[in-house]
């Protein structure tokens, strides 16, 4: 086992994952989501994980975020083992899981809330994160009067506000038409910028891999394993230019082939 | 006909109640009934307006609704946050849900001779009827309500560090408020059943006093009058009560 290095933020070590199946007794139900897995993820890093569904890349992060626990192998945050949830890990959704009867003032307030901390500094912060995803005019609106596109806005300002070491996430864009997705994805490397917060996040986009990481994992189904780990060594900021070039095209032509592999092998599997 | 707006089925709505009126004391004034069988509305009327005037119409209302919201208020109260916690928890829903389930099918009118028999002709009494009859449907209901709450919604909170009591408060009462209510308002309804046969069976006041008290004196109007009250002031309850729902629940507007 790798020592883990001073600029190691989430260390996954051997980590296997079983879903024991409910029906039956059979032990042949099970699934292996995770064998083996290792990985590491450094400090201030952006990581993408590419990888088709059902591939177990949901999860582990919701490993990480301490939604559940390994069958086998551990996980460390700053060196110390996930055992429960936890808010240092802060998790984006794909359906925003707003809180419908909250404003979109109070669900940005709700960690800070949870912490206790004085209504006024508590509001003061709220605002500032609001304005960051540009939903200034809107701290009094409910959820359903805002679009996908705002309401994950809502979701990434509300996480940020409560500061969390680690943001984690999960398809976040998936359900949002293509152009929201170009600028929420723009927003997001803004932000990620100016705040260097460790991220991790999840797609089966390639292009949104290649556009927003820092480095790329390939993860591959049945059970879900790392089949490949790429540097994203494109320039910023990836303009079409950049999404034009030789590198990008040679990335996205690697990256497809290792996911294609990938989803051909859990077919031929499937097909047994 | 049809209807294609508000007003107009307003309008359908009067007419039909007016001619049910009508028709009804036609029936009475033709000799078609005796008068004991079942009194023309304007003798109901001429009743209502004697007892407005010396004081019993209202002060027997009163006396009922009163019984009916102290009882409800306190059902709900204990009924809401205890129902919260157990649908949160499954050791104690296992814990509870024997005696739930045993306490469930009792008729609020079974407790009468037990509520007589330890509190006597009170007015505890009439709110323990109450209780008894609206407080386990109402836990059920709260029970199930917890149970429409998004779970995601439950891993977000969490995630942002609320603690499981945070959850309860946070979540899973706001989440569930708009399910709880729709619980409550049938819970209502069956209060006033349940108030309206305890005073039926034992005591001095209350618009189920004024109902029996008037078949001991033959007098079917005064029966039927506290009748008409019980609906009147169901259906005023209602609207205030549906008032009362948009203010809590300003989201779902």
């Amino acid at each position: 086992m790798d020592p883990v290095t001073s600029d190691t933020k989430i260390a996954v070590q051997n980590v296997t994952k079983i879903f024991q199946s409910r029906q039956g007794k059979k032990q042949a139900e099970d699934v292996v989501a995770l064998k083996d897995l290792s990985m590491e993820v450094r400090d201030g890093e952006f990581l993408v994980i590419v990888g088709a569904s059902g591939c177990g890349k949901t999860t582990l992060l919701n490993l990480v975020a301490g939604f559940d626990s390994p069958t086998d192998g551990q996980i460390l945050l700053d060196g110390s083992p996930v055992t429960g949830i936890t808010p240092e890990c802060g998790m984006i959704f794909q359906q925003y899981a707003l809180f419908p009867w909250k404003t979109v003032q109070e669900n940005v307030e709700f960690g800070m809330k949870m912490k206790r901390m004085p209504h006024r500094e508590r509001k003061e912060r709220a605002d500032r994160f609001i304005d960051i995803v540009g939903l200034k005019g809107f701290e009094r609106s409910y959820p359903h009067h805002l679009s996908g596109g705002m309401k994950q806005r809502v979701s990434i300002a509300r996480s940020l506000a409560n500061d969390p070491k680690v943001m984690l996430l999960d398809e976040p864009f998936a359900a949002l038409d293509a152009m929201t997705r170009q600028v929420l994805q723009e927003q997001l490397v803004r932000i990620y910028e100016k705040h260097r917060k460790t991220i991790i996040f999840i797609t089966h986009s390639i292009d949104e891999a290649l556009l927003l990481s820092s480095r790329i994992m390939v993860m591959t189904a049945r059970p879900g394993r790392i089949a490949q780990e790429i540097v994203n060594d494109l320039p910023h900021p990836r303009n079409a230019d950049v999404q034009l070039s030789n590198r990008y095209m040679e990335l996205k032509r690697m990256i497809w082939d290792s996911v294609q592999a990938a989803v051909m092998k859990s077919m031929e599997v499937e097909a047994d | 006909m049809e209807i294609n707006t508000p007003s107009k089925s307003l309008a359908v709505s009067i007419a039909s109640l007016v001619i049910f009126i009508t028709v009804w004391e036609l029936v009475c004034r033709l000799g078609f009934i005796e008068p004991l069988f079942l009194p023309a509305p304007s003798q109901i009327l001429s009743r209502a307006v004697k007892m407005i005037e010396n004081g019993q119409l209202i002060s027997h209302t009163l006396s009922s609704t009163r019984r009916v919201m102290v009882g409800f208020m306190v059902s709900s109260l204990v009924a809401i946050p205890f129902g919260i916690f157990l649908g949160s928890s499954r050791f104690f829903m296992a814990v509870f849900d024997p005696i739930i389930s045993l306490l469930r099918p009792l008729p609020s009118m079974s407790w009468i001779p037990l509520s007589l028999l330890w509190l006597g002709i009170s007015e505890t009494q009439k709110y323990s009827i109450v209780f008894m009859g609206s407080f386990a449907p109402s836990l059920l209901y709260i029970i199930e309500a917890t149970k429409s709450i998004d779970p995601l919604l439950i891993r977000a909170a969490r995630n942002l560090g609320a603690s499981k009591l945070d959850v309860m408060r946070e979540v899973i009462l706001p989440g569930s408020l708009p399910q709880i209510i729709a619980g409550l308002k049938v819970m209502l309804g069956i209060a006033w059943t349940c108030i309206i046969s305890a005073e039926l069976v034992a005591a001095r006041e209350g618009l189920g006093f004024m109902i029996m008290n008037g078949k001991e004196y033959f007098q079917t109007d005064t029966v039927l009058l506290g009748m008409v009250m019980i609906s009147i002031t169901v259906m005023v309850i209602d609207v205030v009560f549906r008032k009362f729902e948009r203010r809590l629940l300003p989201w779902t507007r």
